[in-house]
């Protein structure tokens, strides 16, 4: 029964992949906000799939046999890259098999590589953290950078599909139009947060803060990927009793506690950001994500 | 329902990987339960890993061989000390072992304080993602229990405690890094406790179905409802471990009724 299954299932891909002007694209995004842009890029020309759902923490996942299924059938894998799937990426590519999608190769994109990046490093030490040598990857919490990798991907579909070329440069040219606008729109809005200090977990937001003139004041984490020590966070609560925070983000799979000690000890607000696609009901695509946490930042910041 | 997960070159070498490690896990595991020192495998896998991480950090230069044979040092060191302890105090030695995990494990957290690459590098020996092996992993694999299952042969009664420490310590640091720390203690234990009534070729037959069934079923499962493989397999070896815990004693029941 399943055998049977499966080879129906194989005749039905075997059609999809045939070349010809109908044959949706396979997409395997790394992350969810790469999936909602290859969606947004592609609409009816592309299959996505997230290998991650905005609840996992990207920098390590849990080994499913559909992973391998998925990027075997891929087209194309869009990742952030900058180091951030190092842990699993690399061992999923050499086991899915799959040509078209190995580094170097047009069927593999690195967001990251599309943008400036912050963070670099001048000098690689082991003891400085779970730092990336190509910088700090969560490039995404930035819509101007989103809006240069949206271009880029488009380019990447165009050449993977030439035959839906002119469609995906329609597609991408609605899509930076509407962006634009409400990239206007949430920095007009956010205009109140400029200057705010915030602490956050992870250094997941140090594009965002790029963006919105949001001031770093620390973050729970004495080094990346660490778990907060005591002294760590005595010193963090000591310069914050100095010159304090307004609120302290989190990610959706960062853990609370952390964040909610340090606003009972410094009176500063926690702050759950979606921080991707999914990770709050109101993120549900990439606009409703910066939408929604614009939104949370000026509640907090009230 | 996701019917191209179960592409035989997906989940195939899964299902070798886990042949492999049964093949010497379901023997040791009844060694294991019998003496009592069923914590043993996470003991000698963390130290093992220890001694991963003082390569990693004190002796980065020797590379990934130098690492291996540092954890495989370690975990010899180990059986050796238990070993010891085994004969001078019996009576305590399961908790002597597990005063050694959370030693040995703290020890690691500790040396790993200022280092997160080097929790990667742990995890890359304590949590072996089954789904991610490679052929030259299960090569290296094969070769290191083949070494075991010789040994263990020649010296078949002579083996004595020591020897089963040293075989143990040896097999348990290539599975580890095989399929993780959750399948290596389902492998050893849950087959082993379902036919501890069984002596002999029969209960090793017994446990070599059951540690079987538990892994096809779990990887089929594992792709069927798309979940993380290892731990599929560890809760669908205890459900076989049960089934084929009540099969033997019922087989058992009749045949003494019968007799």
């Amino acid at each position: 029964m399943i055998m049977k299954r499966n080879f129906i299932l194989l005749l039905w891909l075997t059609a999809l992949s045939t070349p010809s002007a109908n044959a949706a694209l396979n997409v395997f995004a790394c992350e969810p906000e790469w999936a909602a842009l290859a969606q947004e890029l592609g609409g009816d020309r592309v299959t996505v799939y997230s290998a991650t759902t905005a609840m996992q923490d990207a920098h390590r996942i849990e080994a499913r046999p559909s992973l391998i299924a998925k990027l075997r059938q891929a087209d194309l894998a869009v990742c952030t890259g900058a180091e951030l799937e190092v842990g699993w990426m690399p061992m999923l590519q050499r086991q899915a098999g799959n040509a078209r999608v190995q580094p170097g190769r047009s069927g593999y994109f690195e967001a990251a590589a599309a943008v400036d990046r912050l963070d670099v490093p001048s000098q690689l030490d082991r003891s400085m953290g779970d730092v990336h040598a190509g910088g700090n990857p969560h490039v995404h919490t930035d819509p101007r950078r989103i809006a240069t990798i949206a271009d880029a991907l488009a380019q990447r579909l165009a050449i993977l599909d030439s035959a839906n070329a002119s469609f995906y440069a329609q597609r991408q040219e609605v899509f930076a139009q509407r962006w634009r606008q409400a990239t206007r729109e949430w920095t007009a809005r956010a205009a109140p947060l400029r200057n705010v200090r915030v602490v956050s977990h992870h250094r997941d937001w140090v594009y965002l803060f790029d963006w919105l003139g949001l001031q770093d004041a620390g973050t729970l984490e004495p080094k990346p990927g660490l778990p907060p020590t005591a002294s760590h966070l005595a010193d963090l609560k000591q310069a914050l009793a100095k010159s304090p925070a307004r609120m302290i983000l989190r990610a959706p799979f960062e853990e609370a506690r952390p964040s909610e000690w340090l606003a009972r000890e410094t009176g500063a607000r926690t702050v759950m950001l979606p921080y991707t696609v999914g990770g709050t009901p109101g993120a549900r695509d990439l606009f409703g994500l910066f939408d929604d946490t614009i939104a949370r930042l000026l509640e907090a910041a009230k | 329902m996701n019917a191209s997960a179960l592409d035989v070159s997906i989940v195939g070498p899964a299902l070798v990987a886990g042949l492999l490690v049964l093949s010497t896990h379901v023997p040791l595991g009844r060694h294991v339960l019998q003496r009592g020192i069923i914590f043993i495998d996470l003991a000698i896998a963390q130290v093992a890993g220890l001694g991963a991480i003082a390569a990693q950090l004190f002796a980065e230069e020797w590379g990934a061989i130098g690492t291996q044979t540092i954890a495989v040092g370690a975990a010899l060191l180990a059986a050796l000390l238990l070993d010891r302890s085994e004969k001078r105090w019996p009576e305590i030695q399961e908790a002597l072992i597990g005063a050694l995990f959370v030693v040995a494990a703290s020890a690691g957290l500790l040396l790993l304080a200022g280092n997160p690459h080097g929790a990667e590098h742990l995890k890359e020996l304590l949590v072996g993602q089954i789904l991610w092996v490679s052929p030259s992993a299960l090569l290296v694999t094969f070769a290191a229990y083949v070494a075991v299952l010789i040994a263990a042969l020649i010296l078949r009664h002579r083996l004595g405690t020591v020897g089963f420490y040293v075989l143990f310590a040896i097999c348990v640091t290539a599975s580890v890094q095989l399929v993780g720390i959750y399948l290596v203690f389902a492998s050893l234990i849950l087959p082993a406790l379902a036919v501890r009534h069984l002596r002999g070729a029969r209960g090793l037959a017994w446990g070599y179905g059951i540690g079987l069934a538990g892994y096809a079923s779990g990887i089929l499962l594992s792709a069927v409802v798309d979940l993380p493989t290892g731990a599929v397999i560890v809760c669908t070896m205890a459900i076989m471990a049960l089934l084929g815990a009540a099969a033997t004693r019922i087989g058992r029941g009749k045949s003494a009724a019968t007799s």
